[in-house]
């Protein structure tokens, strides 16, 4: 898109700094059910956030058309929320970092596979799923590619682009379990196929919905409990939230106040790896600032607060490359988070565990979890740990905790690291105890 | 958005290579959000969502594509990607249209977007004032109120003459949160009403200043609440959002979506005892002017009333077009998608347990030990188990048919087969919540409903030990 146009617009309304960054995708998805294919879909889509400074004041707007016809309705928007909005004088765009740290992570072989190989993958998967035996129910297998580009320019002249593509393979199944049916759902990512084993993952999705068979609640009762990497990744990912610099000036972090404070066990150090090579790789955020790797615990302390542009000019400090946008405002988010990993692979870790519970799932936590208190409740499934080894599998429970107590109770990380489609690379981890609930 | 002319040539691509249905849905929908942090205004913001979403069936296999570029080119392009899916030769050819006509229910004479931004502003201050004020405790309020305008067309042929249907919707909602801290304690409240209505409903059908009070008076009073007890116990869930445990336990479970499949506790129910005797339960997507309601559903069928349970007995599914295929059943105006981004599929609309005969106060009364919950975050279940949890955000302990300390950090859990059938009270007090409810075509809004109910035992999580 030809974006002289806009800033012209955008200068001769009065616009004195303006932002236009406008990302496109085109996606393919395949579900193959009873050995046919199901569900196929394709898309190619765009779109666009502009931004800019009008009368001293920042405004944004949104649009998908691609077509030059969306530039009036981001130009009046960008004035709109400026002329409206009542922060305090905005910063001015950004000209750019000194070093950008680039890679090429586009994988070809991705982009030029045959779309015919790729749905052959999926039905092989289905097949050798719905071969294993008649137990096992509403096998549905898909999968799904996504190449995407964004690309940043603004009025100073910065200029950027990145380019990226993965793929997702996600099997979902049912296992007759009496009158009942216990389901599963396991994905495989990545950006290369080559090194996609379509056997050990069929092998992963057959043992992970057989295990469930026979799944019913523990006693109600507090418990020492293992937390899954997914698992633990997912809470972890609140927790990090909760570093917004965003959120500490407005009073409504728990971790106020808390730099250099040990707020975590001293098993924990993470960090966030934004410019490692995987699907995650990302190297500017939403302002043009460069992404750099940097660590956010270190031995249960808490390193440094996660800032953009705005609240580091109010603490006086730089941007950590953390600008993002929520909605029509420059917010802050984390990317790519590694979990430094432990010595002692998972069996040793539950060796000495005489009762314990291991969880390997979560359901509702997206409304279970207040980020603002860090308490959290929600669903749960996973096994029962006795003398060390884990034994029945277990359903409808609850987990409760908070984040903080959780991050000070953990007893040991394992070494079993794995890369989650949730952009975190966790180990499994043992916390002293927490409240379950179950009968 | 397209000519007649394109939209035609777009469907008899599509259908070149033997597909017997084809539906395309065009979307151009304006938004704008005006949040306040403490009582300035930190955003405005604008929106266009634009775009086209085509679908093609054939038998019991549907294709799916979506782009923003809207240009011959372009469509064309999606046509052919998508037919060339299917091997086959045409079985239609579409020659024109017949455009059907829709009744409008949600009627609206003062639009949202017609109201300037800045008179929004000095009512959501007003708010922010109201809260506020409630106690030194609060030390941050947000509010916000977002609307939006869409403009819809589908194209649908699954014979020589095709049909178009053309509608609009508009809908707005205020969110509102109180944060309340004390002594390193944090606690927060919501409040999120909404319609598909005009300004007037925000200033005149609700009283939007109370309702930001009890936020606030909300926050305060769990500021220092008990954790909540864990373990199983009777739980009466008070009326409007509690719905949600009816939308949870249930109504997805009754969507085609996952009954077509067999993939649903409920796909064999229909004439079957699926709940209790006392429980009755509709969506309706015809509610004039509510959260959930529409005119047409997205595939451009008129919504309706459905019936799903008579007297816990299941008696309908929620079916739209391609699973009414696999169902052999007719589909019934509830397929919806968020956006052009999205295949539409069988959805709830407003959905409710119809009110029963007795009084919300004598289920307390009758109640010796157990929980009560008036209000929640949400929740989510898994249809082919139908294990499902929803977050309460207001719970208190009923002692002795009392209502005693508020508790926090409350999860209900349980299967929806042993739920339903464990309601043993329903009172006469109906009312309604709204939300957004989130499935594979996306987040639509939803409104659930209900009188007052009580179940006999229920999973409850929470920190605080056993209950007593």
């Amino acid at each position: 898109m030809n974006t002289k146009e806009f800033f012209a617009l955008a200068k001769e309304r009065g616009i004195s700094e303006a932002q236009f960054q406008s990302s496109s995708s085109k996606s393919l998805s395949v579900t193959i059910y009873e050995g046919e294919v199901d569900n196929y879909q394709v898309d190619n889509t765009h779109s666009i956030i502009a931004c800019g400074i009008y009368n001293g004041k920042f405004g944004s707007a949104r649009s998908e058309k691609t077509t030059k016809d969306a530039f009036p309705f981001l130009v009046d928007g960008i004035i709109k929320s400026a002329s409206l909005n009542e922060k305090v004088e905005a910063v001015s765009l950004f000209a750019g970092s000194e070093k950008y740290h680039k890679k090429n992570v586009l994988s070809k072989s991705l982009a030029t596979t045959p779309v015919e190989k790729k749905i052959g993958l999926a039905r092989y998967i289905e097949k050798r799923i719905r071969e294993h035996g008649e137990n096992l129910t509403q096998i549905e297998v898909t999968y799904s590619e996504s190449e995407e580009q964004s690309e940043f320019c603004n009025s100073t002249g910065l200029k950027l682009r990145e380019r990226g593509n993965y793929f997702v393979i996600s099997a979902s199944l049912g296992a007759i379990d009496g009158e009942t049916v216990r389901t599963s759902y396991e994905l495989a990512f990545g950006n290369e196929l080559e090194t996609f084993d379509p056997d050990e993952f069929v092998a992963r999705v057959i043992k992970g919905v057989l295990s469930k068979i026979g799944a019913s609640p523990c006693e109600t009762g507090s418990y020492p409990t293992v937390l899954k990497n997914s698992v633990f990744s997912r809470l972890l990912r609140y927790f990090i939230g909760a570093m917004s610099s965003e959120e500490i000036q407005k009073k409504s972090s728990y971790l106020e106040g808390r730099l250099g404070d040990l707020v975590a066990s001293r098993k924990l150090t993470v960090e966030e790896r934004p410019l490692d090579k995987n699907i995650f790789f990302s190297f500017f955020d939403d302002e043009g600032v460069a992404k750099t790797n940097k660590t956010l615990i270190k031995r249960g302390r808490l390193q440094t607060y996660l800032y953009n542009r705005e609240t580091a000019k109010k603490d006086g400090v730089s941007s950590t490359g953390n600008g993002s946008w929520a909605g029509s405002k420059m917010g802050i988010s984390s990317s790519s988070i590694v979990v430094k990993p432990g010595k002692r692979p998972f069996a040793e870790m539950i060796a000495p565990i005489e009762t314990g519970v291991y969880i390997t799932e979560l359901e509702g936590l997206g409304t279970g979890m207040n980020s603002r208190s860090g308490n959290f409740s929600c669903q749960a499934q996973g096994f029962l740990i006795k003398n060390g080894k884990l034994d029945r599998p277990l359903t409808l429970i609850t987990i409760s905790g908070n984040l903080i107590s959780l991050l000070k109770d953990i007893v040991e990380i394992d070494s079993e690291t794995e890369l989650l489609i949730q952009g975190v690379s966790s180990p499994n981890v043992l916390i002293k105890k927490m409240p379950i609930g179950g009968i | 958005m397209i000519s007649k002319t394109l939209a035609l040539s777009v469907l008899n691509q599509a259908l070149a290579t033997g597909a017997d249905a084809v539906e395309l849905f065009l979307e151009d929908t304006v938004s704008e959000s005006i949040s306040l942090d403490n009582g300035k205004v930190e955003t405005v913001g604008s929106k266009q969502t634009y775009g086209a979403g085509l679908r093609l069936m054939k038998g019991l296999q549907s294709v799916y594509g979506f782009t923003s570029d809207l240009s011959k080119k372009s469509l064309l392009n999606l046509a052919s990607s998508l037919s060339a899916s299917f091997e086959g030769t045409r079985l239609i050819s579409v020659s024109s249209f017949k455009a059907n006509k829709v009744k409008v229910i949600n009627k609206i004479t003062d639009h949202l977007l017609d109201v300037p931004a800045a008179e929004k502003i000095p009512f959501l201050k007003d708010l922010y004032e109201a809260a506020r004020s409630v106690d030194e405790r609060i030390v941050r309020v947000t509010d916000s109120f977002a609307c939006d305008f869409t403009k819809t067309v589908v194209f649908y042929a699954d014979s020589e003459i095709g049909s178009i249907i053309k509608n609009t919707e508009e809908r707005g909602r205020i969110s509102m949160m109180a944060l309340a801290a004390e002594n390193g304690k944090i606690e927060t409240a919501r409040e999120s009403p909404g319609a598909y209505d005009g300004w007037s409903f925000f200033t005149k059908k609700i009283d939007a200043k109370s309702l930001a009070v009890k936020t606030a008076e909300t926050a305060i009073k769990f500021l220092n609440a008990k954790e909540c007890p864990s373990g199983r116990y009777p739980v009466v869930i008070g009326n409007g959002w509690g719905g949600v445990i009816f939308h949870e336990a249930c109504g997805h479970s009754l969507e085609a979506t996952a009954t077509a499949k067999k993939m649903s506790v409920f796909a064999d129910s229909i004439g079957k005892q699926i709940a209790s005797p006392i429980v009755s339960a509709y969506d309706d997507g015809t509610i004039p002017n509510m959260w959930g309601s529409n005119n047409v559903d997205s595939e451009g069928r008129a919504t309706q009333k459905n019936q799903l349970i008579k007297d816990g007995v299941c008696v309908g599914f929620l079916v739209d077009r391609f699973n009414a295929r696999r169902l052999k059943m007719t589909p019934n105006g509830v397929s919806r998608r968020e956006s052009y981004r999205y295949e539409p599929t069988s959805r709830m609309s407003n959905t409710y347990i119809a009110p029963g005969k007795d009084k919300a106060e004598d289920i307390i009364k009758d109640t010796k030990l157990g929980i009560y919950v008036t209000n929640f975050g949400g929740g989510s279940v898994n249809p082919p188990t139908g294990e499902f949890n929803f977050t309460a955000t207001e719970a208190y302990i009923i002692r002795d048919g009392k209502i005693e300390e508020p508790v926090r950090g409350c999860t209900l859990i349980g299967s929806g087969k042993e739920v339903l059938m464990s309601i043993d009270r329903v009172a006469d007090d109906l009312d309604f919540g709204v939300g957004q409810c989130g499935s594979v075509s996306g987040s639509v809004p939803v409104t659930v409903g209900q009188p007052t109910i009580r179940i006999s035992e229920i999973t409850v999580g929470g920190q605080g030990g056993k209950l007593e």
